[in-house]
This record gives C-alpha cells, sequence and structure tokens, in this order.
C-alpha cells in the first residue's frame, strides 16, 4: 500500500543517512609523498581582521610561486565562533582547513585530544628556540609541537601627559609608584587609572608581577594556585588599587577603555587618566579629526604633550610581566595535503613573512624579527612588554573557564572589597576540576 | 484590519464559536491523508530525525572533545544526567529560567493585549502608526536590538540613566543595570518584552476584529458600557488566542539564551544570570561537554511539556 | 475601528449611537475618551520605537563619536560612511543572494509542506493522527542549541555543506512544526461544505479547492510565509556552523562579521548598526506589503488553532 511504501521509504532513507555520517570519507589523494609534489588548494583559516590584507595577499602569491599549481585560499573566521567552527570542521578530513590561526589560549583545547599534525620535525626548520617561548609551551602537548606561535601583541599604559604633568607627577618607575600615583590622580569624575572589576586580563599582571602563577601543572594534573601566597599578594595589590583609583564599575571587564582617556565630544574632561590597553588602542585615542577619506576619526594620539605610553613597573623596577595576547598557527590532522600544509608555514616563518608581521604592528613569533616593529616608542615599549610578558596556564580546560567567565566573577569579587583569601579558596576548588577538561 | 466579511463564510455559527470544529470524516477517494503527510514528515525526519537520535543517544554516551576527535564514545547510561543533576548550577537555573519566563510570558502576553485593545479603540491613522511601529520593532535584527537597548542602558552614556536625572533621581548617575542580577533580568524583561509583543498585540487585534459585529451591538443596546463588553465579550472571545500565544511565549521564553548572553558580554556575573539556553550553550560550546549538553537539552524538553501541561491535555481532549 | 460601523443591524426603533445628530454629553466625551486614547497610542509607538529610531541615527554617526557623554537625539556629524563601507565589502553581494536563495526555497517548502500536513491533519480522521500534532507541538519544544554538531556531520556526509539545499533542509525541519500548527487552524476554519456546495454545482474537487477554499486561505498562507521568512533571514548558529566557507555565508552571519573586535581596531558600532539596519530593510518590505493579510490571517490560525 502506498501508506506503507512511503513510511519505509523514509526510514530507509534515515537508516543510510545514520550509516553515512559516522564516517567521514576521505578523497583519494593521487600523490605520491616521496616523489612528485601534489597539487591542490589548500585553505588557511584566518582569527579576525588581524592579519592585513597586503600580509594575506603576500602569502597566496608566494604560496603559488613556491608550488607551482596549487593556491593558497584564505578565509577569515570570527573570533567568537571559531571554536565552535574548528570543533565541527576540523575533524571532518573532507572539509577541514588545512593551516588555522588559534588564540594562544584556544590552544591547549585543540592540542591536547589530537586535532593538530606533530609539527615537531619541524620545528628547527621553523626558528626552533628563536620561537617565542611562552607560545611554544601553550602550544605543546605530551612534549610534542602542535602549535607554533603566530604572532603576539602587547598591553601597556597609555596615559594623559597634560594631567599627569600638572599633578607633578612623572612616569612611575616601580608598581608601587604606580599605585600611589594613580590613587593620587583619582577624583570624582575622572578615575587615576581606569580599571573595570571584571578585568582579569590586566589584573593578571599584578599576580604576575609579584611571582604569582593562577594555576601549575603537576605531571598531567593541573591545579589553581590563586592560593599561593604570592598570588594572594597580588590580587591583594590589585584589589586595593581598584578600590583607589577606578571609578570603573566593578562589572566592566576589558573593553573599550580607550574611549576613557579621550576628551568629551562636548569638551568634557576625559573619564580617566590612566588605560591598560593592547597596542592597537592606540588609533581609538586621541583627538578627534577628520581623515583622508572624510571620516571623523581620532588621531592615534598625535598631541605628545597630551598623550603618552610606558610599560607597567615591575615591583622592584623594570616591567611587569603583562598578559601576552597573540595567536598561534597549526595544522589540522585530518589535512589532506600536509606537504603543502608544511610548505605554507614555512613561508609564514621565513624572514620576509616575519618582517611584515612586524611591520604592521604585529609581534613577529621569531624573536630575531622584532626591531622590524619600529624604533619609535611604541614599537620599543611593545617589545619591551612582550619580552617580559606571560600566558595564562595551557591546560586543556582553560578556554572552558574562560568561557565560563569564572576569572570575570571573581575578580568582581575581589573588586567589591570581599575577603582575597577566602575568595582565593573558593575559586581554586571551582576552576581545577576544569582545568583538566 | 481587511473588514472580515469578505473573507469569511457568512454562517454566523461559525464566526461566533472559536472552538475547532469537528470536520466529518472524510473518505478518501482521492489522496490518503497519509501522502499528504509524507513530505511534511520526510523532511522533519531528513532535517530532525538524526540530530535528534544523536541527541539522545550523546546523553547517555560519554563526548567530549576527544570523542569529536576520533576517540570512540563510551556508553554510560544515565551518568550524564546524574552528574548534571546533581551539580547545584542546573537547580538555580533551573528554578530562574522558570520564574522569568513566566515573567516575561504574562507580561508580554498583557502588554500585547493592552496594545491590541488600544488599536481596536483610536482611530485609523493612529492605528496604522502602531502598526508600523510595532512591526519595526518586530523586523529589527536582534543583534542590533540588544546592542541599542544595551546603550539605553549603558551606565556611562545611557539615555536612561540621563533621563532618570534628568526627572531628579540623582542616584541614577553612572548606575550599572547589569551589575545585580535582579536589575539585569529587569533589562533582560524589558528587551525581551519588547521583542515579543508585536507578534502578540498583532495577534490579538486580529482575533479581536473577528468578534462578530451583531454581538457587540446588542450588547451595546443592552446598555453595557465599553469595560462591561470588554470583560465580558470581548477577552471571552479572544481567549483562544491569548491561550495560544500565551503557550507560545511560555516555549520560546524558556529557551532564551542569545539576548542574555549579548548582555552578559557587558560585565553581568555569569553564573548569576545564566538561563537554561545559556546552560546549555555554555556546557557545549564553551566547554565542549557535548555528552551533557544533550541531557540537559533533553531535560529542558521535558520540563516544557511540563510546564505546558493544562494546555497539552485540553488539546489531546480536544483532539480525540 | 470600521468593524462596529459596518455591521448593518436591522434594529427596529433602537437608538443607534450616531455622530450625526448635535453632540450629546456622552458623544463628546466619546470623542475626548477617544482623542486621550490616540494621545497614549502615539506615544506608545514611538516608546516602542524608539530602539529602532536609536540604531538608524547610530548607523548615520561616525563611531568615533558614538556614546559621548551626553546622548544627543539627532546624529551628530551625520555620514553616509558606515553604510559606504558596510556594502562595499566584498562579502555583501554574496551573502545577499545566499541568505536569498535559502530564504526563498526554506518559505517555499516549509509552506507546501505544511500546508499538505496541514490538510491532512485538519479534514481527515486517520489513526495517528494525534500522535502526529502531539509530535509536532513536542518538536517546538526542544532547544537548538546541542544539535549543531550532528547537524553539520548530517549535511557532511552527504556532501551538502556550504549549500542552500543542505542549509534549507535544516531550516525548513525547524520551521515546519510551528507552520503546521498555524495553518491548521486555517484549514480547519473553512468547512469543507463550501467545496461540497461547490462540487454540487457541477465543479470538480481540485476546482473547488482552488476555486473555493485557497482563496480563503490565502491570509493564512501569507501569515506563515512571514514568520517562516523571519526565521530564515535572522538565523545564524546553523548557519555558521554548515557554512564554514566565506563565500558561502548568509547576511546573518556577514552582520557578525562586524560585531568582532581584532588586533588592530575595536568593534566599529556606526558600522555594525548600518549592516543591522540594511538587514532589517527587506524583512520590513516583505511586512508592509503582507501585512494587511498578515493580521487577519495570524488570529484565524491561532483561534483555531
Amino acid at each position: 500500500m502506498v501508506r506503507n511504501g512511503g513510511i519505509a521509504m523514509v526510514v530507509a532513507g534515515m537508516l543510510a543517512l545514520t550509516a553515512c555520517s559516522g564516517t567521514a570519507e576521505a578523497p583519494p589523494t593521487t600523490a605520491d609523498e616521496t616523489t612528485a609534489p601534489e597539487t591542490a588548494e589548500i585553505h588557511l583559516w584566518v582569527a579576525g581582521g588581524d592579519t592585513p590584507q597586503a600580509l594575506r595577499d603576500y602569502l597566496i602569491e608566494t604560496f603559488a610561486a613556491e608550488n607551482p599549481g596549487s593556491t593558497l585560499v584564505i578565509e577569515e573566521q570570527a573570533w567568537g565562533d571559531l571554536v565552535t567552527k574548528l570543533t565541527t570542521a576540523l575533524p571532518d578530513a573532507a572539509n577541514t582547513p588545512d593551516v588555522v590561526e588559534i588564540g594562544n589560549t584556544q590552544s591547549p583545547t585543540f592540542t591536547t585530544v589530537g586535532a593538530f599534525r606533530d609539527l615537531t620535525p619541524l620545528y628547527s626548520e621553523l626558528g626552533s628556540d628563536d620561537l617565542l617561548q611562552s607560545f611554544v609551551e601553550v602550544g605543546m602537548a605530551d612534549g610534542k609541537n602542535y602549535a607554533l606561535p603566530y604572532y603576539f601583541g602587547s598591553r601597556y599604559m597609555f596615559y594623559r601627559k597634560d594631567i599627569r604633568t600638572a599633578a607633578g607627577l612623572t612616569p612611575p618607575t616601580t608598581l608601587a609608584e604606580f599605585s600611589d600615583a594613580v590613587k593620587q590622580l583619582r577624583t570624582d569624575s575622572q578615575s587615576g587609572f581606569a580599571l573595570g572589576g571584571q578585568d582579569w586580563r590586566n589584573g593578571i599582571s599584578w599576580v604576575f608581577a609579584n611571582g604569582g602563577e593562577l594555576a601549575v601543572q603537576d605531571g598531567t594534573e593541573w591545579t589553581s594556585t590563586l592560593s599561593d601566597p604570592k598570588t594572594i599578594v597580588g590580587l591583594e595589590q590589585w584589589q586595593d588599587l581598584y578600590r583607589g583609583a577606578s571609578n570603573v564599575p566593578s562589572t566592566e571587564r576589558d573593553v573599550a577603555y580607550w574611549d576613557f582617556l579621550n576628551d568629551g565630544t562636548d569638551g568634557s574632561a576625559a573619564p580617566a587618566a590612566t588605560i591598560m590597553a593592547p597596542g592597537w588602542a592606540r588609533w581609538s585615542i586621541g583627538d578627534l579629526t577628520t581623515n583622508d577619506a572624510g571620516e571623523q576619526v581620532r588621531d592615534g594620539m598625535a598631541d605628545t604633550n597630551k598623550f603618552g605610553i610606558f610599560g607597567l613597573p615591575g615591583v622592584d623596577g623594570g616591567l611587569a610581566p603583562v598578559f601576552a595576547g597573540g595567536s598561534n598557527t597549526a595544522i589540522s590532522a585530518t589535512s589532506q595535503h600536509p606537504e603543502l600544509a608544511e610548505n605554507l608555514l614555512r613561508i609564514i616563518f621565513s624572514e620576509e613573512y616575519q618582517t611584515l608581521l612586524a611591520q604592521n604592528g604585529l609581534g613577529p613569533a621569531n624573536g630575531q624579527y622584532v626591531s622590524a616593529l619600529g624604533d619609535d616608542e611604541f614599537a620599543k615599549t611593545m617589545i619591551d612588554t612582550a619580552a617580559a610578558s606571560k600566558l595564562t596556564p595551557a591546560a586543556p580546560g582553560w578556554a572552558a573557564v574562560e568561557a565560563a567567565f569564572v576569572y570575570e566573577e571573581l575578580f568582581q569579587k575581589i573588586a567589591e572589597g570581599n575577603d582575597v583569601t577566602a575568595l582565593a579558596e573558593e575559586y581554586d576548588a571551582i576552576i581545577t576540576p576544569m582545568l583538566n577538561g | 484590519m481587511s473588514s472580515t466579511a469578505t473573507r469569511r463564510p457568512p454562517p454566523t455559527a461559525t464566526r461566533a464559536s472559536t472552538q475547532v470544529r469537528e470536520q466529518p470524516a472524510v473518505r478518501a477517494r482521492r489522496p490518503t491523508p497519509y501522502l499528504l503527510l509524507l513530505p511534511a514528515v520526510a523532511i522533519l525526519l531528513l532535517g530532525l530525525g538524526y540530530p535528534v537520535y544523536w541527541q539522545i543517544v550523546t546523553s547517555l554516551q560519554e563526548y567530549g572533545l576527544a570523542q569529536q576527535f576520533g576517540q570512540p564514545p563510551t556508553f554510560v547510561g544515565l551518568e550524564n544526567y546524574a552528574r548534571i543533576f546533581t551539580a547545584d548550577s542546573l537547580w538555580t537555573v533551573v528554578v530562574r529560567s522558570i520564574v522569568f519566563c513566566l515573567v516575561n510570558a504574562f507580561v508580554t502576553v498583557a502588554l500585547g493585549l493592552g496594545f491590541a485593545l488600544l488599536m481596536r479603540a483610536v482611530g485609523r491613522t493612529v492605528r496604522i502608526t502602531i502598526q508600523v511601529s510595532l512591526l519595526l520593532a518586530w523586523a529589527m535584527p536582534m543583534v542590533a536590538a540588544v546592542t541599542v537597548w544595551k546603550w539605553l542602558f549603558g551606565w556611562r552614556t545611557g539615555v536612561i540613566n540621563w533621563l532618570l536625572v534628568r526627572l531628579g533621581f540623582d542616584g541614577f548617575a553612572g548606575h550599572n543595570w547589569l551589575a545585580q542580577p535582579l536589575s539585569f533580568f529587569f533589562v533582560a524583561t524589558v528587551i525581551i518584552v519588547w521583542m515579543s509583543v508585536p507578534f502578540v498585540a498583532l495577534s490579538v487585534f486580529a482575533g479581536l476584529t473577528q468578534v462578530p459585529d451583531e454581538v457587540l451591538e446588542a450588547a451595546r443596546l443592552d446598555g453595557a458600557n465599553g469595560r462591561q463588553m470588554l470583560r465580558h465579550i470581548l477577552l471571552p472571545m479572544v481567549r483562544p488566542v491569548l491561550s495560544i500565544v500565551l503557550l507560545l511565549q511560555i516555549i520560546w521564553d524558556l529557551r532564551v539564551f542569545a539576548q542574555i548572553r549579548l548582555l552578559q558580554d557587558s560585565g553581568a556575573p555569569v553564573s548569576e544570570t545564566n538561563l537554561l539556553g545559556n546552560f546549555i550553550f555554555e556546557l557545549g560550546i564553551g566547554r565542549q561537554d557535548f555528552a551533557g549538553a544533550a541531557a540537559v537539552s533533553i531535560f529542558v524538553l521535558l520540563l516544557t511539556i511540563a510546564l505546558s501541561w493544562p494546555y497539552v491535555r485540553s488539546l489531546m481532549k480536544e483532539q480525540a | 475601528m470600521t468593524a462596529v460601523t459596518s455591521a448593518p443591524v436591522p434594529v427596529a426603533g433602537a437608538a443607534r449611537p450616531t455622530r450625526r445628530r448635535a453632540p450629546t454629553a456622552a458623544g463628546v466625551r466619546r470623542r475626548a475618551v477617544r482623542f486621550a486614547l490616540g494621545v497614549v497610542g502615539i506615544s506608545a509607538a514611538a516608546v516602542w520605537a524608539f530602539p529602532v529610531y536609536w540604531m538608524v541615527m547610530s548607523a548615520f554617526t561616525p563611531a568615533a563619536r558614538l556614546r559621548s557623554a551626553t546622548p544627543s537625539s539627532l546624529p551628530t556629524s551625520p555620514t553616509m560612511h558606515s553604510f559606504t563601507a558596510v556594502i562595499g565589502g566584498s562579502s555583501s553581494p554574496a551573502a545577499l543572494r545566499m541568505s536569498l536563495a535559502v530564504t526563498l526555497v526554506t518559505v517555499l517548502a516549509v509552506l507546501a509542506f505544511a500546508f499538505l500536513a496541514a490538510l491532512a491533519v485538519s479534514r481527515y480522521r486517520f489513526s495517528g493522527r494525534r500522535s502526529f500534532i502531539l509530535a509536532v507541538l513536542f518538536i517546538q519544544m526542544l532547544p537548538a542549541e546541542g544539535l549543531f554538531i550532528a547537524q553539520y556531520k548530517m549535511l557532511s556526509s552527504v556532501g551538502l555543506l556550504n549549500s542552500v539545499i543542505g542549509v534549507s533542509v535544516l531550516y525548513t525541519a525547524t520551521i515546519v512544526p510551528f507552520t503546521v500548527w498555524m495553518l491548521r487552524g486555517f484549514v480547519a476554519g473553512v468547512p469543507v461544505e463550501l467545496e461540497e456546495a461547490a462540487m454540487v454545482d457541477g465543479l470538480s474537487r481540485s476546482k473547488a479547492f482552488l476555486r473555493i477554499t485557497l482563496p480563503l486561505l490565502a491570509p493564512g498562507l501569507v501569515a506563515s510565509g512571514v514568520y517562516a521568512f523571519l526565521q530564515a533571514w535572522n538565523e545564524f548558529t546553523v548557519a555558521l556552523v554548515t557554512l564554514p566557507a566565506e563565500s558561502a555565508q548568509t547576511l546573518s552571519l556577514w552582520l557578525r562579521s562586524f560585531l568582532a573586535a581584532s588586533a588592530n581596531r575595536g568593534v566599529d558600532w556606526s558600522q555594525v548598526m548600518a549592516a543591522s539596519a540594511l538587514l532589517a530593510v527587506p524583512v520590513i518590505v516583505f511586512f508592509l506589503i503582507v501585512q494587511n493579510r498578515m493580521a487577519s490571517g495570524l488570529v484565524s490560525g491561532a483561534v483555531k488553532g
């Protein structure tokens, strides 16, 4: 009967689908790995708009020149969705990107589950110990390299020189000087130092400056070490600083601080005298001006009497370790063209490309080329602070901790004045199980 | 809206009745009902069959990122459910979600009804203005809507704080609406109600226009005033519409996720403001605990059925 | 409301409320109330549309000037720059085509399948009818957030990633339940006697259906179509995962790309608002064209459901 036949057809179709879904068919590779290089199209996923178009063009042209017959396709993925898309695409041999850019804090999530190809054989060729070691470590799992540094950024302090000079202050040389100065600068309408209560990315600099750690690895187990005495010292310093110098609510994260340094468009005073931000914040700070395209933009701190920068000083002088932003790069384990992918990596880690990165304000993975960042104040500060920088723990579950906004909550409670030691203990208990995935 | 007389069939019995009329059983001379049903069933099985099946199976397995990348999932029975249910976090989220959903659903329907009655009582130009304004609100992309509302409630540059200060409530200068869960949910309710009212208002309004004029005239002749007509004629006649939109709002508001997430991005305490949709998202996409997310999803399905049970039961009786 | 005045009530001798006579106290009061309600209505409409206005205004404001300490009700130094930047991007025409294709296919498929199913469920009695109705109701209650992995695997295994068909199948499956629900009521609202009367007059069944029943169902179909359009047009989670290639993005993904800050700039909110305003335009146009039919359609379905 028609009725039964129809249903049978549907069920059969469904069964067929469930049968296919389990296995991803690998397209047959016609290349013989040891003789003629295959020609193919490979895909690179870049995250966000970090890599400028000029650099992307360079990669495409150079790849085509060095691998005749093959092409490189670059696709941009939004940062917020990157992990989701990688989760579905990386295991799928037919659709996986061959080379990916991935945030340094996200790398451990994938390196520990075998999502990437082992790059250890390439390590010495691509730069070996010249590569930014903290990024290299975060890309390792079981002693092998799975993800290597792509570029780094850095954070430093931007400040209103005119306000500071008017108060008789000069850029601080120790952390304590810094705290005292910004507390002094605080008024009801202006933060001495605009710091959000949930801003842990800037806040952990105080932990690092005091020699504390967020989590340590013992064998294969990670433990959250917020209760470590040095960490607590750092957190308490931060608490004191927030409550004494910042008017920013306890719920703010590290977002859009640069607005605060600018004078209001109606002529009112700037809401903050100092902020801490990644280097590229510069382009959102300054006075209003009109650029060539006729748009109204900020002039990038052109008035050096009004705006300036300095690196966060350490406890005893020098520079404090700050949280380093940046990305790693890796090859998908299911990539059908690993040789071509490795060729692409060779281009990325070549002197030309690393220099290009630096010339565009992105810290190159290979320390030999940092001088190409320039020698103006911004470049120097960036290089110095990046050299002193630290990363978040390379635990497999770290990305999950970030995704659940645990640190945001912790810092907010610290900012609101609660007992740091008690909070540290409470949150160690929450975080440790999450760290191990 | 358009006059009903040109569209509906004349028999007043049908117009007055708002229950589903039992259709006489039609003996199939031509297509059997199963053939008619086939495309819908097929597409449901194709599009949702495997995912739902996968969801159920995964909730009974150990399935995290490792399994996604090739490690075979092991069957663990109800362990995922046990794990999820014994963590305190789920139950606070459940309670929060139910309260939030009920508050939103009822406020939305009440406001929608208010708008509908208003539209009925005013002249044509005003009515069209209201309709267009509601349509604009409905059509606005959600991301833009939430962002604009966030700006309006912003602690530093928000219009709402600025207005309140102007009106004399100086305490609201720099007030951060998203800092505490209660005010956070107030803002969330404003946004979600704002986005949901147009659908309800337009549906209920169209329902009101279908109330037969004879009944209204007769009542007016009997001396009924506006309020009595409202209470004894209009409201009972749109009760079916109201109950349907209420049900839909409950279903949708229980699963709300994106708006809460966008608000949380502005710095609200996340674990204290998560609703069920966020909880699932965090488990699945945030922590790659796919099995846990699957288990919670199935739980939410059962919860929704439970919440709407009165309606489901009356529906089943009706269809018997 | 016109409904009241259009009803011819043959009531002998009773006084009819009329405005033709000299203004009575009751008449004046009624007009005053109506006026007051009109004011309330306009205010409510203004309040409700305010965020939309804010969005459009922000789209015309340069990003550097957004979020100043004193909010202004008119754009300061208005510029078209955000709109040109947003439209000028290389991905927008492709995204537009993709969104249009997917939405169109989805809406047509949803209407066709759900309509047939609604016919079956409303006009016939058969075993499994109640189960189907319940199933349709329950499917709507399942959260969609956890399904994306399975949906990806499914499409990937048959090679339908980055395709209009793949995404449309998924969308159609998720929208059909609600549409069946809505259309069920509409179909039930048109008595089968009408067709039978026409058949007695000599028309064949299908002609009767086409000439009599279908026109009466038009508002319902339009209403369902609009709802399906909205769902498909704005959806993004499924699109995100099943359309990984940049060339296959839909407009909602395109909008999302403006929300990401990157190493070299913060989010340009002016562009976000411009992109959102543009995304809303087709929907609004669609609405305004069909809103008359739709509203009357919405309720019949709801009432009968």
